[in-house]
């Protein structure tokens, strides 16, 4: 008998209940806490202050405040240490172990290159770029459990991270994203339903430069003979056998990099996304070919 | 009087045109090949059924009066045999009713009340109780204080997963409760709302009935038939709601219909929902 | 149409060196309203005041695409379109993240816990009164509901040493324990295949 069932049991007392309609049906008793207009004597008029005396009439000022006298928490300079942190660039941050994960569950596919528009879709990381989000910071927990051999692309990455995917026989990009690029790459059926021809990415601003022309932290702009050197000192380090690409069977995946000024792979900049009639629309005219070009 | 003429004269010119629209919608009905010999429709759910059962309903037909039993068709139970959670369905009801209601009623303050604007005897010496105004809501004739005032809106959104659980609870005591049937489709051999009638008393289905289809064009006789009848309605499958699944005691899904509301509520109670599970705020779109 | 075009020829000596470029680097196609004397004498001409600005006669279409059906790239745009439903879990040797899959063995258990969507375990903690009280909350349950209850009362009696309070809701289908037991419950939840 269902009885025990919870799934049936409700439904089966249901079936000798009166017809579910508009008329009978409550909600839960006590969900609802109505806010009610004061009545009576002093329906809110005090402000809950009381009744006249120190409640209403004295003046209790602030804490730290010292009657016009330069205030003891003021009188010491001090370092702002937080000062700009409202201009400066972030990178919410993503771990190995959740990139691990959103592998074994099959949310991202590493037979293609990861980029941040993949792990977006993938619903595991988010990020919002009108708040100064700069995109992924992959960070090292779980770099000890990480074992997928991947051609990933982040926006940071430290040292740590950077061992651990290349241990495994992996290959990371550090590379920027200006914020309008970074919306296509968080909504990017949004903005091919807008019509518009995909954008350039933008070069990086000049405090970023370092970064990312940097061979040690595989920046995009680096020297690729120097990032191959970069790979194998960081080997040396970390004492790992290094992969030799080359010979791999996923070659091809593996050495897939987008253009500094490309957002999204295999799509280039100046082409419009047809969604509705499943096309692609290619720029011609000379202009647009040379704009595009730079 | 004028719904009887208006009725006969449907009657009059729309059986000639109605053999060929019935051929134009003979396409709504996919998946069960009519066959006098019982067959268990299959289906290749996305999601499987983990646990509990799914449910088996008849697949019954509209174009006799006498129901004829044409196949079995199973349901999903994430989504036809959730918890009937009342309160939820409650507050779904409540969130219909409210979303699109605006509140026109309204009554003047006391500045706004004419005249009033003269002290009517002075404060002291008279031995009569201080007053400033004749309007003040004191007096009779006076303002109204705390009155409701027009143009208040009372929208709000329910969290979007309430909203899906409401549907997947609706239509799961509509099935526990025999409210819920399944049918081929709606083809009727006549267009007369009396056959209607008389095809619901015969089954016993509660006198109200919405029929669910799955767009929003229907066969011509079925929408010639329920014109005229109030208490019968048809609806397409985006237009599933709640509060029309109470008001009415019976509700009619053509199997179409119940397996696109399966797949769409699948679908939600499965996919990514960063944007759905974020509070809705108003200059959001 | 005037005067739509006399607003954007106001702008005109600020885009003579990158007439295309109009916001966010984007190209805008949809703008065909091109002035003919923009091209020839731009330095010449006095865009300062509104009633100097050209009136626009003649317009065309400026820029020309290709249009490619059924395109070979359409594998890369496929691969940015948004996931329909959350995949399937498809069955690995490992895995090294520590997931665990269900087992089928669970579906013939009396009682039974379903997977989220995210295929994970539905046990939480709930934390209410600023973290002094401390629920686990197991959801998504199925079947018989007190035995389970029954279950977990006496592995945690066996495990923690201690009575545990328990509190079972029949309708909304989910169990809440007293006390942070959340690692205890999946482990144990594990055990059973769920």
């Amino acid at each position: 008998m269902g009885s025990r069932q919870i799934a049936e049991k409700s439904l089966s007392i249901l079936r000798s209940l009166p017809r579910i309609s508009l008329g009978n049906i409550r909600d839960n008793p006590g969900s609802k806490i109505t806010q009610k207009r004061g009545r009576g004597q002093h329906g809110g008029d005090k402000h809950g202050a009381g009744n006249k005396g120190g409640g209403q009439r004295q003046n209790y000022m602030r804490l730290g405040y010292e009657t016009g006298n330069n205030p003891f928490y003021l009188r010491v300079p001090h370092e702002n240490y937080y000062k700009g942190h409202h201009h400066r660039r972030q990178y919410p941050p993503l771990s190995l172990k959740e990139l691990q994960l959103t592998i074994d569950k099959n949310r991202v596919d590493i037979t293609k290159p990861i980029d941040i528009a993949s792990l977006v879709r993938s619903g595991v990381y988010n990020f919002n770029p009108d708040q100064k989000h700069y995109g992924i910071n992959l960070t090292d927990e779980g770099a000890d459990i990480f074992q997928a051999k991947l051609n990933i692309e982040v926006q940071w990455a430290s040292e740590e991270v950077i061992a651990a995917i290349e241990k495994n026989g992996g290959v990371i990009t550090t590379a920027y994203y200006d914020p309008h690029s970074l919306f296509l790459l968080k909504n990017p059926k949004k903005f091919f339903e807008t019509g518009q021809a995909i954008p350039r990415r933008m070069i990086p601003p000049s405090d970023a430069i370092e970064y990312y022309t940097n061979p040690e932290t595989r920046g995009y702009l680096a020297d690729p003979e120097q990032i191959s050197q970069a790979r194998l000192k960081l080997a040396q380090k970390y004492g790992y056998q290094l992969n030799n690409i080359q010979n791999d069977s996923i070659y091809n995946m593996l050495c897939e990099r987008k253009d500094p000024r490309q957002i999204f792979f295999g799509l280039e900049p100046g082409w419009v996304i047809n969604l509705k009639d499943e096309c692609i629309l290619k720029p011609k005219d000379e202009k647009l070919l040379s704009f595009y070009a730079i | 009087m004028t719904s009887l003429l208006v009725n006969s004269f449907k009657k009059l010119c729309l059986t000639s045109i109605s053999r060929s629209t019935r051929v134009y919608s003979t396409g709504n009905s996919p998946t069960v090949h009519v066959s006098h010999n019982l067959s268990v429709v299959q289906k290749g759910w996305k999601i499987l059924p983990q646990y509990t059962k799914p449910r088996e309903v008849w697949i019954e037909n509209l174009d006799t009066i006498d129901e004829n039993k044409l196949g079995l068709f199973q349901l999903h139970p994430l989504v036809f045999a959730a918890s009937p959670r009342i309160d939820i369905i409650h507050r779904n009801v409540i969130w219909q009713r409210k979303v699109r209601w605006v509140s026109w009623a309204h009554t003047k303050t006391r500045a706004e009340v004419r005249g009033g604007g003269r002290k009517p005897w002075p404060q002291k010496g008279l031995g009569r109780a201080r007053h400033g105004s004749i309007r003040s809501p004191l007096w009779r004739g006076g303002g109204i204080a705390h009155g409701p005032r027009s143009g208040k809106t009372h929208f709000f959104m329910l969290p979007f997963h309430v909203r899906i659980h409401g549907l997947t609870s609706t239509l799961s005591a509509k099935l526990a409760q025999d409210d819920l049937h399944i049918v081929k489709d709606l083809e009727l051999p006549t267009n007369e709302p009396e056959y209607l009638l008389d095809l619901i008393e015969k089954r016993n289905w509660g006198p109200s009935v919405l029929i669910v289809d799955e767009n929003d064009v229907v066969p011509r006789n079925i929408a010639v038939a329920t014109d005229s009848i109030q208490h019968i309605n048809i609806m397409p499958v985006y237009g599933l709601n709640v509060y029309s699944m109470l008001k009415h005691d019976t509700l009619i899904l053509t199997l179409s219909a119940a397996e696109r509301i399966e797949e769409r509520i699948l679908n939600h109670l499965h996919s990514i929902d960063s944007n759905k599970s974020t509070a809705f705020k108003l200059d959001q779109v | 149409m005037a005067t739509v075009w006399r607003s954007r020829c106001a702008f005109a000596p600020l885009l003579v060196g990158k007439s295309v470029r109009i916001l966010n680097n984007t190209i805008d196609l949809g703008s065909k309203l091109i002035p003919k004397p923009l091209s020839v004498t731009l330095c010449a001409k006095d865009y300062s005041s509104y009633g100097k600005s050209p009136f626009v006669d003649k317009i065309t279409e400026r820029y020309d695409y290709e249009i490619i059906k059924n395109p070979p790239e359409w594998e890369y745009v496929k691969r940015l379109l948004p996931l329909d439903i959350i995949p399937k879990v498809t069955p690995k040797d490992n895995y090294p993240s520590g997931w665990i899959p269900p087992k089928e063995e669970a579906q013939n258990l009396p009682y039974f816990i379903r997977r989220t969507k995210h295929h994970e375990i539905p046990i939480y903690l709930n934390l209410t009164y600023r973290g002094t009280r401390k629920v686990t909350k197991i959801k998504k349950l199925d079947g018989d509901i007190w035995l389970l209850n029954h279950e977990i009362k006496k592995y945690l009696n066996s495990t923690q040493q201690r009575y545990v309070e328990t509190r079972v809701h029949e309708l909304a289908r989910f169990i809440e324990v007293k006390g942070d037991f959340v690692t205890v419950l999946k482990e144990w939840a594990y055990s059973k295949g769920f």
